[in-house]
């Protein structure tokens, strides 16, 4: 029984992963918590719906397609949105971010209604071993989600745009004063946040369902992910989604399923009050 | 007349709507020194960090080797051959030390292997704390990181807001040491002190800067000798 849960757990870990990830990359970049994420990871879903139910494309191009259409998206509120705001407070640009979600959660339920959808798949059995069932599907999910943790940790530690992106999120000032052109650096930080949240669209389709609120449940569990491993810090969201993933499916040993959804707010709402700056994150240093 | 490397004329910036800074001139040749001193709220910083490009500028003219760079970002500025030691927030603090130096040659990578054996040559702590992040070092130590980051640059001028605050008076002389040293080799350096008598010593020309216009502008040793500059800014009388 808890075998399974666990099981479950790091599926859910690994659909938390890259979003919060890129929510945490973002924020560093920022500095207001942006709260539509939740409908980036919804256009990503149906982005890849269009493409593979619609047009009858192959699974993975249309998840190759919701990945690249969502980053022009994402790329797009900010220059529509974001950035005609920037320099004002974060509380501000929160407000505006719900706004923009609840925007673009209308525009999807105008073209695809309320319906709940799923991908065109051929039904597969789950793979049973000892007692234990995994999907292909979601052995997949976990297999991307690590090639993507992996591919994040590269990009960052050796590549010179990742180096760019490290130096732009920890002063900006700076970094545009050495000679970094920092739009440029913001601009590619959303694509690439972008195409996770769409990756993450089209893992929410493969394991749960896809609806115009599908990226609205996983908000919270991303928000979580990112506060517990320290926001701003991308190895702190992975280890956080991993601990939120387990902590979701692992309740249910000891409360009814329906409190599930509450487990993130709980993770919050604790950690605020013990360590604000999470697992991995750096307190703020005040001289 | 020689051409001044970095010439700035009737510079008008500031904050929201008023001028901080009105109309202000400053010059400063290859291999010389310049240092701004004056009040606090002069504007000495303000000026400073327009010539860098943080600030943009409302009037007035800057320029570069005779090329026009009033108005442009601070990456374009930094690829004219200007590197900006800001006084606070100086260094990538989640950045390991080394790491804080290859973005001082973020825009000529390929020279990071030969600068970075001279600046570590001038700061061997550098060496010695290559993977520690900028963060976790001692404020002296990050001053060294910055000045660091900004030699990687070899830039044509330097500008320097405050170099010596936070310093122990020993690393302050060691400071002011380095910097000379590092103008000898034709970097032009612009500064704006708080430890004004030190700063000026080193210095070939002064500017004496008071609620945003020159006040005074002569050869750094004149300065020294003024009664009036010694009296209400450098703290000494006579």
């Amino acid at each position: 029984m808890s075998g399974q849960l666990i099981i479950n757990g790091i599926v859910n870990a690994s659909l938390i992963a890259p979003p919060a990830i890129a929510f945490s990359l973002l924020f560093g970049i920022l500095r207001f918590p942006n709260f539509a994420i939740g409908a980036y990871v919804t256009v990503g879903a149906f982005i890849a719906y269009a493409l593979n139910v619609g047009a009858g494309m192959p699974m993975w191009i249309a998840g190759l397609g919701a990945m690249a259409g969502t980053a022009v998206v994402v790329w797009l509120s900010d220059v529509l949105v974001f950035k005609p705001m920037r320099g004002h407070t974060p509380v501000t640009l929160l407000v505006v971010s719900i706004a923009l979600a609840l925007i673009i959660e209308h525009i999807i339920r105008l073209f695809y209604g309320a319906d709940v959808r799923g991908f065109d798949l051929p039904l597969e059995r789950p793979i049973k071993f000892a007692g234990l069932r995994i999907t292909g599907e979601q052995i997949d999910i976990i297999v991307m989600t690590i090639v993507i943790g992996i591919a994040i940790h590269l990009l960052l530690q050796y590549t010179r745009i990742g180096k760019a992106m490290r130096a732009t999120a920890d002063n900006e000032t700076l970094a545009e004063v050495r000679g970094i052109n920092t739009s440029y650096v913001i601009a590619f930080t959303w694509f690439i946040c972008g195409a996770l949240f769409g990756l993450t669209g089209v893992f929410a389709g493969l394991d749960l369902v896809i609806e115009p609120l599908v990226g609205w449940y996983l908000t919270i569990p991303i928000f979580a992910a990112a506060i517990l491993g320290g926001i701003g810090s991308p190895y702190g969201a992975m280890l956080g989604a991993l601990l939120v993933g387990l902590a979701e499916e692992l309740t249910v040993l000891v409360l009814p399923s329906s409190y599930k959804i509450g487990v993130g707010f709980v993770i919050i709402a604790v950690l605020l009050l013990i360590r604000p700056h999470g697992l991995l994150g750096q307190p703020e240093i005040k001289k | 007349m020689a051409e001044d490397l970095l010439e700035a004329e009737n510079v008008c910036v500031g904050y929201g709507r008023g001028d901080i800074v009105h109309g202000v001139d400053v010059s400063v040749s290859a291999g010389r020194i310049a240092t701004i001193i004056g009040p606090n709220g002069a504007g000495k910083s303000t000026m400073i960090k327009t010539i860098a490009g943080v600030l943009t500028r409302r009037e007035g003219s800057i320029r570069i080797d005779g090329r026009e760079i009033g108005g442009k970002p601070a990456s374009e500025i930094a690829r004219c051959g200007v590197a900006y030691v800001p006084q606070e927030a100086n260094v990538f603090r989640q950045l390991t030390v080394t790491e804080n130096l290859q973005m001082g040659s973020w825009i000529e990578p390929k020279e990071f292997d030969a600068r970075y054996e001279k600046v570590c040559a001038l700061f061997p702590i550098l060496k010695e704390r290559a993977k520690v992040r900028a963060g976790n070092l001692s404020g002296g130590q990050r001053q060294m990181v910055a000045f660091g980051m900004a030699l990687m640059v070899e830039p044509k001028v330097l500008l320097l807001d405050e170099p010596s605050a936070g310093l122990s008076p020993a690393m302050v002389e060691q400071m002011f040491d380095i910097i000379k040293q590092v103008n000898k080799t034709g970097i032009a350096v612009l500064m704006v002190e708080q430890n004004a008598m030190q700063a000026l010593k080193i210095s070939d020309h002064g500017y004496v800067m008071a609620a945003g216009q020159v006040a005074m502008s002569a050869p750094a040793s004149e300065l020294l000798d003024s009664s009036e500059v010694s009296e209400l800014y450098l703290g000494t009388r006579q």
